[in-house]
């Protein structure tokens, strides 16, 4: 078993480390958390370094790699600025409409993307009843007389619902009971009439904010249809495996930032005469964040080598959000812990750090929906033959 | 227009530990292109962009240990369109006057040639030297400390150079073939990208040695002094001990016991 990086992997390492070290100081890292949002231009540079393209096909533009690469890039990216930033959602966005959209749909889309580093949507599938339930959702497009449709409901949790010029908006096609399992993508600007939104307000990762977003009476145009009509549902699902690895990516980035801070500070803070790493309890900390740091990393990167070797990580992907989510939220805590009263001020990054991994334990699905997803598939795969 | 950029593969001094009789442990350090050699490759490759069919080709000498893979492809993702080194076992101890005649001879081996880039100086030793005595050796001009340059085109023909001196700027046009050092402000090292990283693998190395060159290994050590003298040791010198002592900033008391000892040891 190799676990070492190959010579690219090693040099696209360096890149990101120039690369937040030229372009993201500490201070635009608190000014982007304080003021909810990312400037263009480090949005554009993000692009104009190259990173913006890796995990795109060739095709457009794009430079295509494998998901192991993808998720080093992803959590490397965490580590070094020690934030999370919407640019991996940015690139998840886009390789959805070329997933699902049509020709002119991915034109569009990539044309902005390669002009301004960020999607042409936000993407609205959670609703205030149905998160990771899908089929509970209850917005509804029906089709009118005159051949267009009318988009009813309501969608939440929607990260750059407010900037973003439009959104893909995932609805039951004419019927909202859970039993129909009929539902389509559509890609609605933002200005259509009968869209608004109403700002939500989060405790942690607050430099991606999300949005409700209300449609009452939406006139929607077949034009305006993402992917096959009726497979919305398959659709939603066949991006939520990669989608839980690259969110405990960044959990694990901004984890090992908040490991590198409190192990160092072990060897400088100094109580009742000796410096606190002396201590067994400090000792005990250090070790098992340290433990938690490596049997995150060791079942993310398995889970994405099963990925790119075709293998289903069904099971594997909930395991590693489940635990991933909260062995890093622990890691933060502790950290936090170690740097007692200045952890719980804004003097360090602890706080913020330990608020965002927090999230990700709701983010991509629940602590819980995990059990539920892993759960039963468990008992079938270890059920006797 | 053919540029060549000279650059030198070093030690990661981030990789050097110092152990505690002073000596230096090299054992776990990476090499790694020298820093300043960096800019002058972006600046070779800036200059390359502006005059269709340009090619850079870098060259480096050294012992066989510089040769790494992953080395070989952080230059080329820098926009080379080609790597040439010369490994030899002779060359790991080379100073500027070996080193200088062993490039002026691949130089001589590659063919046509309009310009060498050479950095400010090398991470290691800044000796300054591999400009001026490569350029003897070229039997060319030679312009130091360049900071900024524009190509009119292959028309005009001349490169204008704008040198940093001490104690004013100074801007002239010169004619090719030319050897340049460049100070690092005249270009930002890129930060490569997957694409590039990746097209890296796929650029031409050629690896030489001193034989192939037909260099004269005993005239030039001769010559350079490299025979004459021998490193006994390199030691850093004696550190006084930090006291590195932590105050408690958040409390009135905290700070007053700071300002108290500061006072104290200021005087």
């Amino acid at each position: 078993m190799d676990f070492s990086y190959t010579d690219e992997q090693e040099l696209l390492i360096e890149s990101i480390d120039e690369f937040v070290r030229r372009s993201m100081p500490d201070d635009l890292i608190t000014r982007m958390y304080a003021e909810q949002s990312v400037p263009d231009e480090l949005t554009r540079a993000y692009l104009e370094a190259g990173f913006a393209l890796i995990g795109l096909p060739e095709e457009y533009g794009g430079v295509p790699c494998d998901r192991v690469t993808l998720g080093i890039l992803t959590e490397r990216f965490a580590h070094a600025s020690g934030c999370l930033t919407p640019f991996l959602n940015n690139v998840l966005a886009v390789n959805d409409m070329i997933d699902f959209g049509n020709e002119e749909q991915i034109r569009l889309c990539l044309e902005t993307y390669l002009e301004e580093g960020k999607p042409l949507f936000s993407l609205g599938f959670s609703e205030p009843g149905a998160g990771s339930d899908n089929a509970s959702m209850s917005t509804v497009t029906r089709r009118q007389a005159d051949g267009s449709f009318l988009l009813n409901g309501q969608k939440t949790w929607v990260t750059a619902g407010e900037s973003l010029p439009n959104v893909l908006v995932a609805a039951k096609d004419e019927d909202p009971s859970p039993d129909n399992r009929s539902m389509s993508m559509w890609l609605v600007p933002r200005t259509t009439a009968g869209l608004s939104t109403s700002s939500l307000h989060k405790i942690g990762a607050e430099i991606m904010p999300f949005c409700e977003m209300f449609f009452d009476d939406v006139v929607l145009t077949e034009d305006m249809r993402v992917g096959v009509a009726g497979e919305g549902f398959k659709n939603l699902m066949k991006n939520y495996e990669m989608e839980r690895c690259l969110i405990i990516a960044q959990c694990l980035g901004i984890a090992q930032a908040a490991m590198d801070d409190a192990a160092a500070y072990t060897g400088e803070r100094e109580t009742f005469g000796k410096p606190i790493i002396s201590y067994q309890l400090i000792q005990q900390k250090l070790t098992d964040m340290e433990i938690a740091l490596l049997n995150t990393r060791n079942l993310l990167y398995r889970t994405l080598w099963m990925i790119d070797t075709g293998q289903p990580v069904r099971i594997e992907s909930a395991l590693l959000k489940r635990y991933g989510a909260q062995a890093c939220t622990q890691v933060a805590s502790e950290a936090l812990q170690i740097y007692g009263g200045l952890g719980f001020t804004t003097e360090t990054r602890l706080g913020r750090i330990w608020k965002d991994c927090r999230g990700m334990e709701i983010a991509g699905g629940t602590n819980e929906i995990m059990v539920h997803i892993a759960g039963r598939q468990l008992a079938r795969r270890y059920a006797r033959k | 227009m053919e540029i060549i950029v000279a650059l030198k593969v070093v030690l990661d001094d981030q990789d050097i530990a110092l152990a505690s009789d002073g000596s230096l442990d090299t054992s776990r350090a990476h090499q790694v292109a020298s820093l300043y050699d960096l800019n002058a490759l972006e600046a070779a490759v800036q200059l390359a962009a502006l005059e269709e069919g340009s090619r850079v080709t870098v060259l480096t000498v050294g012992g066989p240990e510089i040769d790494d893979s992953k080395l070989r492809k952080n230059i080329l993702a820098r926009g080379a369109d080609e790597l040439i080194m010369l490994l030899d076992e002779a060359a790991r101890d080379w100073g500027s006057f070996e080193t200088a005649r062993a490039l002026a001879a691949m130089i001589a081996k590659r063919g046509t040639w309009d310009l060498v880039v050479c950095g400010d100086g090398s991470a290691d030793r800044f000796a300054q030297q591999v400009d001026v005595q490569l350029a003897a050796a070229l039997d060319t001009l030679v312009f130091d400390a360049v900071v900024a340059w524009e190509w009119a085109g292959a028309q005009d023909g001349r490169l204008s150079l704008k040198r940093k001196l001490e104690d004013c700027e100074q801007t002239l046009a010169c004619t090719l073939p030319l050897v340049v050092s460049v100070m690092p402000d005249i270009a930002t090292p890129r930060i490569c990208g997957m694409k590039e990283i990746l097209a890296a693998g796929k650029k031409p190395v050629s690896v030489l040695t001193a034989a192939e060159l037909a260099l004269d290994l005993a005239d030039i050590e001769k010559s350079g002094g490299a025979t004459r003298f021998e490193l006994i040791e390199t030691r850093a010198p004696a550190r006084q001990k930090r006291a590195a002592r932590m105050y408690e900033a958040a409390s009135s008391e905290g700070l007053r016991v700071f300002c108290a000892e500061a006072a104290a040891l200021i005087g």
